[in-house]
């Protein structure tokens, strides 16, 4: 880097940043830390160096059960919005041509990220019910004699969700990817006779892996950690590892709370290393 | 679209799955826009009742539960407020990054860290930690915190993607004419880059203005908007709720047309005079 | 919290600025060494009160600045939410509108502060239920976490319950209701007297109960009993086999795919209702007004097992004290004065002290609301919608007979922690 300023400079300028993370990330993260180790009784905290916690939590069934049904939410979604996001982020990459275009038909993608998540997540209920828009269009058609149940408050509606939700997460990443491919490339492999095919397989896919891990990590974070989806996709017929910690901090058990979050941060943190392997993201980006 | 080139069959194919996912997006949306127009003994589902604009009339009165323009309030300060210190503190860390410093890599994984770890885990954090503390948590002071836990990261992303593509011979140029870093930064850098800070600074008020789990646990006497939104479920049953979102989705459209077409505006007047940097616009 | 300190000019130009952004909860002491800006009346003080959505309501506060001048400011929370604040921010609100099974977890925690009944107005006309715990003189108290065990602790500070009757009140009763099961008489198609016919093969996939564990897991209860799948000893108390054997049944029972959903919150019941998902559920009382105000038939069916009932009041924060404790007092004697108990009565909930409500309700109103007598003429809810037309009874028929036919009170138990594990097993099945 060329740009002659004192040595302190960068210091200064990344010190509110580094601050803010420290206050509101690192203090509280290693709270949680600590307090998994607290005993508690009904309604305190008690300050201890226990491991009832974990043993509660590692021994029972419940809990697997309820990480493997977490991890089966994430992974169906990552497939999913992989899919869908690439497909339309390879459209407005490869053949959407004027950025005027792209702006215009990324916008429109956005839009409904304005509404609040959770009036988003309400809206589908009557579009999926059993007397909802979509049953009664297709019964309407004749496509079916009786309404379909599993529409709604099933996993199903809850994948659904967060296809909804998160798609866009993963169409950003790769999208930008996609744009800083040189189309020379792309160009020479067809002077070369790869197919089509081959050209996505190739040459596309491999240099579009940075921003696939990018989107990966953003929809796999966030559902594993979600709470509220699950509970309203899935009328409460579904649990979640985050739905657990609700449960558990609603009864005052912080620290039953505390050492779930810290199993699931752990989770979280390894998943995210794989990924990260494949990436540089600083170069990224 | 001013293409020579005929058009292949693929074009035709993903445009038209484009289209679908267009349709999925806004499937929902659509359903809350048509229930928002029920008359005034509507329900939050299906058979409608009536046709009417009683709830948007209703969405402005006071409800039996809640209050809308309290929390509305404080939500739109807390985005505004977020969004302000989101841009500038992006854009600082992101000056910072042009150069080597020590603990680069860490604070650059901190900020990854902050973006990976769920959101009700930082709630849980803060709420925690104000509690050992036997501080009282308000949303101008944790839950300001956790937002920009949340909202930093993606500015500090922005403004990387930013410099990877930004040419320090703009820079080298305005010293070896005798401007001081400060005028430099001021004159040269900040035009340069003012589109993107708009978008951080767009990104951030939206993720603010949104943000319900960060909130849950930090938010201390008074609701911001999701969380009352979350907390009049438990009492209103009318499509007043979907009033709001088909406004809300109304006013979006609107801002994002309007900056549109002061974008529009600016390039064809850039065109017209050349850039104004340096004139302190 | 002293809040009488005097401030330098410069100061007191900060603190302006402060408090615009702020809002008014500096006051309060919430954050410490902070003068008032606002004079020492009652006229002037605001009280800032969170609970769920059923009793946090606008009119109120309205109400209540007209006649005390006091401001209320009222946040509405999920039941969840509730507990947690009222445990661990107990500087965030002045008076807690609570239930009370929250009581048993909340006031060992030492947040909130007895209630010196010589201070209460009309603590002697308090229906018997919140203090003797005996509806009449011959009534047997009903299992759970009944109000009136929890209703008295053993002195001024103290944070142990009393067995009987002392002179510090944990809580003022506000609102309370039996509940049981909402039917769609349209789609159920046959009678229905008993919690279990939730189980019956006709209606599955179209049936719900509660996923608020301490409610949800009595609503369970009442079903195994009258199923004869488990005999409890005391359905409000269950040994750590009873849980066992009720949440394994449940879980049975949502494997066959007998349950559609488990609502948390009001709208959800009412939608799940309205929609057509549901036809038979465990309900509130208001929700099925609300499902029938939208056009769609419901009925809030009593069962021969009787009901499962709720209570809910004010307590009192701990750091109140001097003029904002005066106001509290002010402001519950007021609440039980009777325009809130009439107001809450043409809702279809109970209010604590009936002579009072009484007196501010019409006599054909307090007849379909109290007595189970016919409406004379149209019943009218408190926002002026008709909601009854003439002729009709109120289901479950008079106060004395659905509050005397409570079976149980939705309840925290000694073995909470483990059925709270057993529940969340339930859901996650």
């Amino acid at each position: 880097m060329s740009v002659r300023s004192p040595n302190w400079v960068p210091y200064l300028q990344v010190a509110p940043l580094s601050l803010v993370f420290l206050v509101f990330l690192v203090v509280p993260i290693l709270t949680i830390v600590v307090v998994s180790f607290f005993d508690y009784d009904s309604t305190r905290l008690l300050p201890d160096f226990v491991l009832t916690n974990y043993e509660e939590l590692l021994s029972s069934s419940i809990t697997w059960r309820t990480y493997g049904q977490t991890l089966e939410f994430a992974l169906i979604t990552w497939i999913c919005t992989l899919l869908i996001g690439f497909t339309v982020a390879y459209f407005l990459a490869f053949h959407v041509r004027s950025t005027a275009w792209q702006t215009v038909l990324f916008l429109v993608c956005t839009i409904p990220f304005w509404t609040s998540n959770i009036i988003r997540m309400i809206s589908w209920i009557p579009f999926l019910g059993r007397n909802g828009v979509l049953n009664t269009a297709l019964q309407g058609a004749g496509v079916i004699d009786r309404p379909l149940e599993f529409l709604l408050f099933s996993d199903f509606a809850v994948v659904l969700a967060y296809v909804h939700l998160y798609t866009l997460f993963m169409v950003v990443p790769i999208f930008n990817s996609m744009m800083r491919i040189d189309r020379s490339l792309i160009e020479a492999a067809h002077d070369a006779g790869a197919s089509g095919r081959q050209i996505l397989w190739n040459v596309i896919i491999p240099l579009c892996k940075p921003g696939i891990a990018i989107g990966s990590i953003f929809v796999v974070t966030i559902v594993m950690g979600d709470f509220v989806t699950v509970r309203l996709m899935s009328g409460g017929q579904s649990a979640s590892v985050g739905l657990m910690m609700i449960n558990a901090m609603s009864l005052l058990q912080y620290p039953a709370a505390a050492a779930n979050a810290v199993v699931l941060l752990i989770l979280v943190l390894m998943t995210v290393a794989l990924m990260i392997r494949v990436v540089d993201i600083r170069r990224e980006l | 679209m001013r293409d020579g080139r005929r058009r292949p069959l693929s074009f035709y194919l993903l445009a038209g799955f484009f289209g679908l996912f267009v349709l999925f997006l806004y499937g929902p949306t659509s359903t809350i826009v048509l229930l928002s127009f029920q008359g005034p003994s509507g329900g939050l589902t299906f058979p409608m009742n009536g046709v009417s604009l009683h709830w948007f009339g209703n969405l402005f009165e006071r409800q039996m539960v809640g209050d809308f323009a309290g929390s509305l309030q404080r939500s739109m300060l807390l985005g505004i407020v977020t969004m302000l210190v989101t841009v500038a503190v992006s854009f600082a860390a992101g000056l910072a990054f042009r150069k080597r410093f020590r603990g680069a890599t860490l604070v650059f994984y901190l900020a990854i860290a902050s973006l990976i770890v769920p959101s009700i885990l930082i709630s849980l954090g803060i709420g925690l930690l104000f509690r050992v503390l036997e501080w009282d948590p308000a949303w101008y002071s944790s839950a300001f915190g956790a937002h920009l836990s949340w909202t930093l990261p993606f500015g500090l992303l922005i403004m990387f993607a930013v410099f990877n593509r930004f040419s320090p011979s703009y820079e080298e140029a305005a010293r070896d004419l005798g401007a001081s870093p400060w005028q430099t930064i001021r004159h040269v850098v900040l035009p340069i880059v003012l589109p993107s800070l708009i978008g951080v600074g767009l990104f951030g008020f939206t993720l603010s203005y949104d943000e319900f789990a960060r909130s849950l646990y930090t938010s201390g006497t008074f609701n911001t908007l999701p969380l009352e939104i979350y907390g009049m479920t438990t009492n209103v049953t009318t499509p007043v709720l979907y009033a709001l979102g088909t406004v809300t989705t109304g006013v979006s459209f609107l801002v994002i047309a309007l900056s549109l077409a002061a974008f529009v505006v600016i390039r064809r007047r850039r065109a017209r005079f050349g850039s104004d940097a340096g004139r302190g616009v | 919290m002293s809040e009488k300190k005097t401030a330098g000019p410069g100061r007191r130009t900060m603190l302006k600025g402060t408090a615009a952004l702020a809002g008014t909860a500096l006051g309060s002491g919430a954050i410490g060494g902070f003068p008032t800006i606002w004079g020492q009346t009652t006229k002037n003080i605001t009280l800032r009160q969170f609970g769920t959505g059923v009793s946090n309501i606008n009119e109120i506060a309205d109400k209540c600045k007209a006649d005390l001048g006091i401001t209320l400011q009222m946040t509405a929370l999920d039941s969840d939410a509730v507990v947690q604040r009222a445990v661990t921010q107990p500087n965030s609100y002045d008076i807690a509108d609570i239930e009370y099974w929250m009581v048993k977890k909340v006031f060992p925690a030492n947040v909130l502060q007895a209630m010196d009944v010589k201070k209460i107005k009309y603590f002697d006309k308090i229906v018997p239920i919140f203090t003797t715990g005996k509806l009449k003189p011959d009534s047997v108290v009903a299992q759970g976490t009944a109000p009136s065990t929890v209703g008295f602790v053993e002195g001024a500070g103290s944070t142990k319950f009393a067995k009987g009757q002392t002179g510090w009140f944990t809580m003022i009763p506000t609102i309370y209701n039996a509940d049981t099961l909402g039917i769609r008489p349209d789609l159920v198609g046959r009678k229905i007297d008993s919690w279990k016919d939730m189980l019956d093969p006709k209606f599955k996939g179209k049936t719900s109960i509660l996923n608020i564990p301490s409610i949800g897991i009595m609503d369970a209860a009442m079903i195994c009993e009258s199923a004869g799948i488990v005999k409890y000893g005391d359905k409000g108390n269950m040994t750590k086999a009873e849980i066992d054997k009720t949440i394994d049944f449940l879980i049975k029972t949502k494997k066959e795919g007998q349950f559609r959903a488990f609502w948390k919150t009001f709208d959800e019941s009412v939608n799940l209702m309205a929609s057509g998902e549901v036809i038979i559920q465990s309900m509130w009382s208001p929700a099925v007004t609300a499902v029938r105000s939208k056009g769609v038939p419901c009925i809030y069916q009593p069962l021969k097992e009787g009901y499962r009932a709720w209570g809910g009041g004010l307590g009192l924060a701990k750091h109140l004290s001097g003029d904002k404790l005066a106001a509290a007092y002010d402001y519950i004697n007021w609440y039980m004065s009777g325009w809130v108990g009439a107001f809450l009565n043409r809702q279809g909930y109970y209010s604590a002290v009936l002579e009072t409500a009484k007196a501010n309700m019409s006599e054909d109103e307090w007849g379909y609301w109290m007595e189970g007598k016919p409406a004379k003429g149209e019943i009218k809810s408190p926002k002026g919608v008709v909601m009854e037309k003439p002729g009709a009874v109120r289901d479950g028929g008079s106060f004395y007979d659905r509050m005397g036919a409570v079976s149980c009170w939705n309840a925290v138990m000694d073995e909470d922690r483990y059925m709270v594990q057993k529940w969340n097993s339930f859901i996650a099945a």
